[in-house]
């Protein structure tokens, strides 16, 4: 197993090392000069050339790039050249909360929510419980997130008023109640999508494991439905759902934009989205470099999971 | 030695397909003493595997399939039980042992959890009681090293100690009917020879009884006390195997007895080849199901169906042509 999480974590290496090296060129490559644009239109040239120098954008890009990469190790990503004095590691830090926050309930929901209704659907294929729960599904997986949003938020917040329309409150300064009330809705347009495909997946997974001939074996052995449901055939399922719960995961950190604008919630993709409107560059190429850093790191934690419920991959 | 453990009767088994219920097997019958191992033969696709999957009542999907006719294990019948009593049967009276111990081997738990896990559920023993007990049963198939074993998952082993293994799992509760639906076709030969011997050793040790299903008539003669014949869902000939492979009654079976190719005699001769092909399921010929491939069929053969019945000295056969 260490031998396994060694070289999971070694082949991490060329993945992070180019995607340092594209963020990096990603502002360097995009037109218009920085300094020229932070100073403003009426700058001399002198200033332009005293701000070059002082951001040493005079050195060739390979020396410029080591610098970068040390500064980021180092938690520095340069300061906001939209936000005056702003840095943008704190900017990111403070919008990165919510969106954590945000995407742990909704993959939680997603999960609670998928893996039983796929279950169910795969033991009682063909009958009631499966059509209604193939339609539901079916609904999710065609109905954009921003919509799903709308409609809860008409539903539950505005005809109901049983929830808040929009708004944030923190998990660890407002408390679990008042985070909850605010990040229900959220969390369910966020993870609806998700949780209809995942669904699928365990649905497909599970009629496939329980085919195979270990299930026979197990039943020939007088082994509980229940027992076979829970220990032979989800252990063996779970492989693929573990797959779509990184995806999930991810998309819901990387792709929240549209909730938490809806929701009006500070998170990672309302910064964004600011940032691309004033051309922060410097938020824009953190914000690249944290989400592709998530991916990787996600990446990672699904596959050393995959090492422990599967043995066959232990090994090798 | 003439303890009957097991005697079906009439079993037949449906399936609710697109055209409407398919009757997979039809009237089924025979029985199964203990200490004696009866081979079940017959090509692809003849219902060898749907009759021992009904007997453990393995398509439990009700509205899929149905089964008809009795399965008497030790005076109960298995087909009239509750699901819940059939639990208890399954693993504790009878096992079954498959093609394919690769597949049949759950890969995500070790071999001495799936040991375990009968013992667990029908003897109610716990920790090392169950570990012992396994490590007993580890030792009985043969596996050197038993408790490095215990330890491995399936794809750690060979085939062979697969095999082995997947027999452990049946055989822990000391069952009195083991059903073992081709354990050999997936092995290769001399692995093949040592499973053999060993089903057979076991079957002496422990005095169960044992369905050998299998299309390999050498292992048959080898190994079984009686075989019965299939062909197309039902049973065409049944008897002793000395007396089958001597004086086989119906076409079919001198058939499958003149395709085995021969290692003396002429060499050049071409292989004996049963004509025509198996018909579908829903296209079955209404008389004898052999007829349209029987070199003897008459019209009698063609319009209606034979019954087994009993000749000389216990063998009996489902033909025409041995009722006068």
């Amino acid at each position: 197993m260490k031998k396994y999480i060694l070289k999971r974590i070694l082949t991490l290496l060329p993945t992070v090392f180019i995607v340092s090296v594209v963020v990096f060129l990603l502002v360097h490559l995009t037109p218009g000069d920085p300094a020229a644009m932070m100073l403003g239109d009426d700058a001399t040239m002198e200033d332009i050339a005293a701000l070059h120098a002082k951001l040493g954008l005079d050195d060739p890009l390979i020396v410029q790039y080591i610098r970068w990469v040390s500064r980021c190790l180092q938690g520095d990503f340069g300061t906001s050249t939209a936000v005056i004095g702003q840095k943008v590691s704190d900017m990111v830090f403070s919008h990165f909360r919510p969106t954590l926050c945000l995407a742990i309930y909704s993959q939680l929901i997603t999960i609670l929510l998928a893996i039983p209704t796929g279950i169910l659907a795969a033991r009682k294929r063909g009958r009631i419980a499966d059509m209604i729960t193939s339609v539901l599904s079916l609904l999710g997986i065609s109905l954009p997130s921003f919509m799903m949003g709308l409609g809860l938020v008409l539903l539950v917040a505005v005809h109901f008023r049983a929830l808040p329309a929009a708004g944030y409150k923190d998990l660890f300064t407002d408390g679990l109640l008042p985070f909850l009330r605010y990040m229900t809705l959220p969390a369910l347009s966020l993870g609806f999508i998700h949780a209809a495909y995942m669904m699928r997946m365990t649905k497909t997974s599970m009629l496939e494991v329980l085919s195979s001939d270990y299930i026979k074996m197990a039943r020939s052995k007088g082994v509980k439905e229940h027992t076979i449901i829970g220990k032979h055939a989800f252990r063996n399922a779970f492989l693929t759902v573990l797959t779509v719960i990184g995806q999930g995961f991810i998309s819901a950190l990387a792709g929240a934009a549209v909730v938490e604008k809806l929701f009006t919630i500070p998170g990672i993709g309302t910064l964004m989205v600011d940032s691309i409107e004033k051309r922060d560059y410097q938020v824009i190429q953190a914000i690249t470099l944290l989400i592709a850093m998530l991916n990787v790191v996600i990446n990672l934690i699904i596959d050393l999971l995959y090492g422990l419920c599967d043995p066959r991959i232990r090994l090798e | 030695m003439t303890d009957t453990i097991l005697s079906v009767s009439n079993l037949s088994t449906s399936f609710r397909t697109d055209r409407g219920w398919l009757k997979a097997i039809d009237g089924v019958s025979f029985t199964v003493h203990r200490g004696e191992i009866l081979g079940l033969v017959g090509e692809s696709g003849c219902g060898k595997s749907v009759t021992s999957q009904s007997i453990m009542r393995l398509y439990e999907e009700k509205r899929m399939v149905r089964y008809e006719g009795t399965v008497m294990l030790s005076g109960t019948d298995l087909l009239s039980l509750p699901f819940s009593r059939m639990q208890h049967i399954r693993g504790r009276d009878i096992s079954m042992i498959f093609q394919d111990a690769l597949s049949s081997l759950n890969p995500v738990l070790t071999v001495g959890d799936q040991i375990m896990e009968p013992l667990r559920i029908h003897q109610k023993m716990r920790g090392d009681a169950a570990r012992a007990e396994a490590l007993n049963m580890l030792r009985l198939v043969g596996i050197p090293a038993p408790e490095t074993r215990l330890r491995q998952y399936p794809h750690e082993l060979s085939g062979g100690m697969r095999q082995r293994v997947m027999i452990a799992i049946a055989l822990a509760c000391h069952p009195q009917l083991l059903i073992a639906d081709e354990p050999t076709t997936a092995l290769d030969v001399t692995i093949q020879a040592q499973i053999m011997d060993l089903i057979v050793f076991l079957n002496r040790q422990l005095a169960m009884g044992v369905i050998l299903i299998t299309h390999d008539l050498a292992v048959v003669a080898q190994t079984c006390q009686r075989v019965a014949v299939m062909y197309l869902g039902q049973i065409v000939e049944e008897g002793g195997v000395p007396d089958i492979f001597d004086r086989p009654l119906h076409p079919y079976t001198r058939g499958l007895l003149a395709s085995i190719p021969r290692m003396d005699g002429d060499r050049r001769e071409r292989l004996h080849v049963i004509d025509g092909t198996v018909p579908l399921l829903h296209q079955m010929p209404s008389g004898c199901r052999f007829a349209p491939r029987c070199p003897y069929a008459t019209d009698h053969c063609r319009k209606e169906m034979p019954q087994l019945r009993s000749v000389s000295g216990g063998q009996s056969v489902r033909c025409w042509r041995e009722e006068e």
